[in-house]
C-alpha cells in the first residue's frame, strides 16, 4: 500500500475511533459540555485528565526508547514556548467554546446525532479558521506555534 | 431498523474512567504509528485546504474529517436514544427564539474557530495532544481557554438570569 494511501486509512480509522468514544461519553451533547462549564459536573475535566494521564507517560516512554514509528521516522514530540497567541486564540477559543457548547471534533458528532443546528456550529467553526487564516496570510511572517496540529516532517527533519 | 436492533449496546454515557483512556490509547497509537497528533481544528483547516486544491494540503486530515462522524454516528446508534432528528441547542431555545439562537451559536462558532487557529489548537490538539507531549505552549493555550470558557459560562448564566 502506498504510504499516502495509509494515511488516508489510518485517518478514517482513527476519527472513526475518536467520534466513536466521543458519543459514547455524550461529548456531543450541549448539555454535558455546558453542565462541565458551569462546574456542575466534574466528569469532562475527569475524562480529559485521564486522557492526559495515558497519554503523557505513554509518549514521554515512547520518545525516551527512541521508538522507531510504523510510516514515518523515530517518534518525537514537540515543545513550543508560550507566545501571545497561546493565551490571546486560547481566550477566543474558550469564549466561542462556552457560546456554542461544543467544540471542534464533538460537533461533527452533534451533527449526526441529528441536531440540525450543529450545520451552524460547524459552518462558523470553518469561517472562523478560515478568517484567521486569510489574516496571517495578509500579514505574512507571523506563523502560529501548533504543538497539537500537523507537521510536515519531511521539511523539519 | 439498525437502532432497535442494536440499541443499548452501549450505556447512555461511557463514564469518564473508560472514555478518557481510550482517547489517550488512540491518541498513542496514532503517534506511534504516524509520528503525528491527533487536532481536530486541524484537520477542519486541512480539509478546506484539500477542497479548494491549496498546494501543499495534508489530504490525510481530510479523512480524519470524515471519520469522526461515521465513528461519532456508530456511536449514537449504538445507545438507547439513537439518531433523533432534532434542532439541538435545547437549553438556548428554550429562552431565545430559534433564529436568536441559530445567530448565537454562529457567532460563537467563528469566535471558536479563529481562536483555535490563533492559538494553533482546540481541545484535542492542545487540550489532549499537546498537553500529553509536554508541550509548554499547550498547557498555557488548555488553561487560557477552561479558565475561559468558565468565566463566559458564568457570565452567560447572570445575563440570563440564571436561565442558561
Amino acid at each position: 500500500m502506498k504510504t499516502s494511501t495509509a494515511y488516508r486509512v489510518l485517518g478514517l480509522l482513527f476519527g472513526a475511533g475518536f467520534g466513536f468514544v466521543l458519543a459514547a461519553a455524550n461529548l456531543h451533547e450541549y448539555d454535558t459540555i455546558h453542565n462541565m462549564l458551569r462546574l456542575e459536573e466534574f466528569d469532562v475535566f475527569l475524562l480529559m485528565g485521564a486522557a492526559i494521564g495515558t497519554s503523557l507517560p505513554l509518549l514521554w516512554w515512547l520518545e525516551k526508547r527512541k521508538t522507531k514509528t510504523a510510516l514515518a521516522d523515530t517518534l518525537t514530540l514537540s515543545r513550543s514556548k508560550p507566545t501571545r497567541q497561546h493565551v490571546v486564540g486560547g481566550a477566543l477559543f474558550g469564549i466561542g467554546w462556552a457560546v456554542s457548547g461544543t467544540c471542534p471534533a464533538p460537533a461533527l458528532v452533534m451533527l449526526v446525532s441529528g441536531a440540525g443546528l450543529a450545520v451552524i456550529t460547524i459552518v462558523g467553526l470553518f469561517l472562523g479558521l478560515n478568517l484567521r487564516d486569510r489574516q496571517v496570510a495578509r500579514l505574512a511572517g507571523t506563523a502560529t506555534a501548533a504543538d497539537g496540529e500537523h507537521r510536515n516532517l519531511a521539511r523539519v527533519s | 431498523m439498525l437502532s432497535t436492533t442494536f440499541a443499548a449496546l452501549l450505556p447512555d454515557r461511557l463514564p469518564w474512567y473508560l472514555a478518557g483512556p481510550a482517547l489517550g490509547l488512540l491518541v498513542v497509537g496514532f503517534f506511534l504509528v504516524t509520528n503525528q497528533p491527533l487536532g481536530a481544528s486541524g484537520a477542519y483547516v486541512e480539509t478546506y485546504k484539500t477542497v479548494t486544491r491549496k498546494p501543499g494540503a495534508a489530504s490525510w486530515r481530510m479523512f480524519y474529517f470524515i471519520g469522526i462522524p461515521i465513528g461519532g454516528f456508530v456511536g449514537v446508534m449504538l445507545k438507547d436514544d439513537g439518531f433523533v432528528r432534532r434542532a439541538g441547542y435545547d437549553a438556548l431555545r428554550n429562552e431565545l427564539p430559534l433564529g436568536v439562537t441559530a445567530l448565537i451559536v454562529l457567532v460563537g462558532a467563528v469566535v471558536m474557530g479563529y481562536g483555535a487557529r490563533m492559538a494553533g489548537g482546540c481541545t484535542s490538539g492542545h487540550g489532549i495532544c499537546g498537553t500529553a507531549q509536554r508541550s509548554p505552549a499547550s498547557w498555557v493555550a488548555t488553561c487560557t481557554f477552561m479558565g475561559a470558557a468558565v468565566l463566559m459560562t458564568l457570565f452567560i448564566r447572570i445575563v440570563s438570569g440564571g436561565a442558561i
